[in-house]
């Protein structure tokens, strides 16, 4: 950080101790820790894991964010990147995986899939959108977004973290996280596998209809 | 004698390293952000490490990268946007995933239909950038754009305002594309002329 960025505006320092002394805030000094050393949880659900190994590659880097390690294990880990598509039965254990993480912790959908359901959006087995069950932070349209729109999001997430203070940032509150994450269950889906025989049959009625049968 | 591969390929590595500063002497404080030197980079004559700095230099992207769609409007002489989408619908029935969502306008006073879309969304965490609209749309006013940059902390449902964008952008940013479809336009206006003047 540059000394401008550092000083809070508002104190002004004598002449003669500016290159000695800087002031700053609790809240700064912890924002540039926090965002400067985002580990992202490893783990790839679809494609867009693809592109988000791409963005780690040394091609793009994400080195040069201080986001390059990789943590397999959620305690290690300040960041989960959701890429790709969420289906029902991988829901509980995402949320679990959230719920194991240490606070901090920043939700990023990366692609369509994870942040509105994508293509899939109206589909028996998929989420539309891990917003449903996860706080989510940043939302990176694509599909897949490319190893540089990954990147612009993940700055996107830096900006953010610049601009939480600890006195309001909710996992410093007293009590219970205000933010609840719902147990995951498996709702009702557009079609009820138990009424195929019955769908079946209204689709045959439909596709020979019964005056046509009369004759 | 085991181990060779891996000297061999420690060689490569290193090779690699060495090559970077190399590159580094040759180009002298030009081979980091500017086009010229990322240029360089992507081309298979890049030696060295050729990380691109994303947010300072930007990879070219080709003429057929697409991502979200916008829509493109005609600039009029006095500064108006004259919107080329008629709100036939055609891509909101192509699109796969279904997040084209179109309200037709009507006349105020006769209460006929206008063709102009009222409203338009497009639902970019749902689009999947297969770019069937612009693919079937036979007014070509909706085309796949070029810019990425598009994470926000919220769902991005872009509207029409937010979709809308000049017929110089698109020429801009697909100049091979927009000759190739200004000629056909040239064309189907000078046979519904020639058509006209015989019938005439």
């Amino acid at each position: 950080m540059t000394a401008n960025e550092l000083n809070t505006p508002g104190y002004e320092i004598p002449d003669d101790l500016k290159d000695v002394v800087a002031i700053t805030t609790l809240d700064k000094v912890y924002n540039f820790g926090r965002r400067s050393s985002i580990w992202p949880m490893m783990f790839g659900l679809a494609c867009c894991a693809i592109e988000m190994i791409a963005a780690q590659a040394s091609r793009y880097d994400l080195a040069r964010f201080g986001m390059e390690v990789m943590r397999p294990s959620p305690r290690q880990a300040d960041m989960m990147l959701v890429a790709g598509t969420v289906t029902k039965k991988m829901v509980p254990a995402i949320v679990r995986l959230y719920n194991q993480m240490p606070e901090p912790k920043y939700v990023v959908a990366m692609g369509a899939c994870a942040s509105g359901g994508g293509p899939f959006k109206e589909g028996y087995n998929v989420v539309a959108g891990i917003d449903k069950f996860l706080p989510v932070d940043v939302y990176i349209p694509g599909c897949p977004p490319t190893p540089q729109a990954l990147v612009y999001g993940l700055i996107k997430l830096q900006e953010k973290i610049d601009k939480q203070s600890i006195k309001t940032v909710r996992w410093y509150q007293k009590g219970a996280d205000s933010v609840e994450t719902p147990i995951p269950f498996l709702g009702p889906d557009l079609i009820d596998p138990r009424r195929i025989p019955e769908i079946k049959a209204k689709a045959a009625e439909l596709a020979n209809p019964p005056a046509e049968a009369a004759n | 004698m085991y181990g060779q591969g891996l000297l061999k390929g420690l060689s490569v590595t290193l090779k690699r390293y060495i090559n970077t500063y190399v590159d580094d002497f040759k180009w002298w404080g030009k081979r980091y952000f500017n086009a010229e030197g990322i240029a360089h980079r992507s081309s298979k004559d890049a030696n060295g490490i050729f990380t691109v700095q994303y947010p300072e230099e930007k990879l070219p992207t080709p003429e057929e990268f697409r991502y979200v769609p916008f829509l493109v409007y005609d600039e009029g002489a006095n500064g108006e946007k004259n919107i080329r989408c008629t709100s036939c619908g055609i891509c909101a029935k192509a699109c796969p995933p279904q997040c084209i969502w179109i309200v037709r306008s009507s006349d105020p006073v006769t209460g006929r239909p206008v063709p102009q879309p009222a409203e338009f969304y497009i639902d970019a965490d749902i689009c999947m950038n297969c770019g069937f609209c612009a693919e079937y749309c036979p007014f070509d006013a909706i085309k796949m754009d070029h810019d990425y940059e598009l994470a926000s902390y919220g769902r991005n449902v872009f509207d029409k305002e937010r979709l809308m964008k000049p017929a110089s952008y698109y020429a801009q940013i697909r100049p091979l594309n927009n000759a190739r479809e200004e000629t056909a336009r040239a064309e189907k206006a000078a046979a519904k002329a020639a058509k006209a003047a015989v019938t005439n």
